[in-house]
């Protein structure tokens, strides 16, 4: 560095042409967002481990068995009313559950041990107020046997029950870019 | 490009501007960055570093208290746990190709005239929660509200979830943050923290 420094004489030009060239090498390391949006992308799990079964009532007291969705994508969302990124991405759920409508894919968002009229106060003042079962997970024995570390964790599932793709922290799960990778999941039979 | 690279006696010059404008980059983007709501004056303190970013946002003693008592906590417990240091605690993984991984147990904060401290984690309150009996709806809600002790982030990735410091209300500290990148260790410190006031946000 003291050598540079010594030699430091250059034009200004040749000093505005080295930022130009590390603005060329900034995408191939790890560099700072332009801004704080997360990447509006799913992760691949490589390894599609078998998600685990749940058998849990929804808001109408409806039991639903993860199992019997097989056959279908399935978007599996773990969230909390107290939760803030968890109330943000809940509407883009749903526009991401009308886009995909009439297709194999359904969603079940798990609600962390709270109850009914929390989860209703909630939803009921969200636009779109989702149509996809909420279901709880009173006890969290079945966020415990997911690999989840926080909240809000989400996982798209294929048609064999496998975890195809996961995303920790809020998204918006109607971006082009995440339909895109779910579309392309649906289509493959 | 071609023009300015055309007189190759100039290159090794571009090499060292290019060295010492990597520094001042890095030098620029470490800074921590200090804002103050200016209608509750809770104070947020920020900073991207190296691919991953990191924010703290003091939680005051009054909206502590609130939280855990809407979730089940008796008076005693949430006063307890509103007598410490508590931050909503963001980390994003904001580089475009790396994953990042961290755990809380490595983070230490830095007090004037104090020996480095440790944070209290999840897994010390839990303990305390479970010997005084706080019944389990309140500690599920209480364990999943906390910044989750270890954790790895794909790219986007990220948590919000609180962290917490056994010191006392007001106290001012340095926080070191580590994170791994394919198994390489990385640090950047988040510089004159203030933990919030008993009278914070009133």
């Amino acid at each position: 560095m003291k050598q540079c420094l010594k030699t430091f004489n250059v034009p200004v030009l040749h000093l505005a042409a080295s930022f130009v060239l590390l603005g060329l090498m900034l995408p191939s390391g790890p560099v700072l967002a332009a801004e704080k949006m997360p990447a509006q992308a799913l992760f691949e799990v490589a390894a599609r481990p078998q998600a685990p079964d749940f058998l849990l009532e929804d808001m109408d007291g409806k039991k639903h068995r993860l199992s019997d969705s097989h056959g279908k994508v399935v978007l599996v969302n773990f969230w909390a009313t107290w939760c803030p990124p968890c109330r943000r991405e809940m509407p883009s759920i749903e526009r991401l559950s009308h886009a995909l409508k009439g297709t194999d894919f359904e969603i079940f968002a798990v609600n962390v041990a709270e109850n009914l009229d929390t989860v209703f106060s909630f939803t009921g003042t969200l636009d779109p107020v989702p149509t996809f079962p909420i279901v709880f997970d009173t006890d969290s024995s079945v966020l415990k046997a997911w690999p989840v570390m926080g909240l809000p964790t989400t996982f798209v599932l294929d048609r064999q029950g496998r975890i195809v793709y996961r995303v920790v922290g809020g998204r918006e799960f109607d971006d082009p870019a995440i339909q895109a990778q779910i579309r392309g999941l649906i289509d493959q039979h | 490009m071609s023009l300015i690279y055309t007189n190759f006696n100039y290159l090794p010059n571009t090499i060292c501007a290019f060295v010492l404008g990597c520094a001042v980059m890095s030098a620029v983007a470490a800074e921590t960055k200090h804002e103050v709501n200016a209608e509750s004056g809770i104070q947020t303190w920020e900073l991207h570093d190296q691919g991953v970013g990191f924010t703290l946002m003091q939680i005051t003693p009054d909206q502590a208290r609130g939280f855990f008592m809407a979730r089940g906590f008796d008076r005693e417990a949430v006063d307890y746990y509103a007598s410490h240091c508590v931050f909503m605690t963001i980390v994003r993984n904001e580089s475009v190709a790396e994953s990042i991984s961290y755990n809380l147990a490595d983070w230490r904060f830095y007090r004037e005239n104090y020996k480095p401290g440790k944070l209290k984690l999840k897994d010390d309150w839990l303990n305390e929660w479970r010997q005084l009996k706080v019944a389990e709806p309140a500690l599920i809600a209480f364990e999943w509200s906390q910044h989750p002790t270890a954790q790895t982030f794909e790219v986007g990735d990220w948590n919000q979830g609180m962290t917490t410091y056994a010191m006392p209300l007001g106290s001012i500290f340095n926080l070191k943050f580590l994170w791994k990148v394919n198994g390489v260790m990385h640090e950047a410190m988040l510089k004159d923290i203030q933990c919030a006031s008993a009278t914070s946000g009133r």
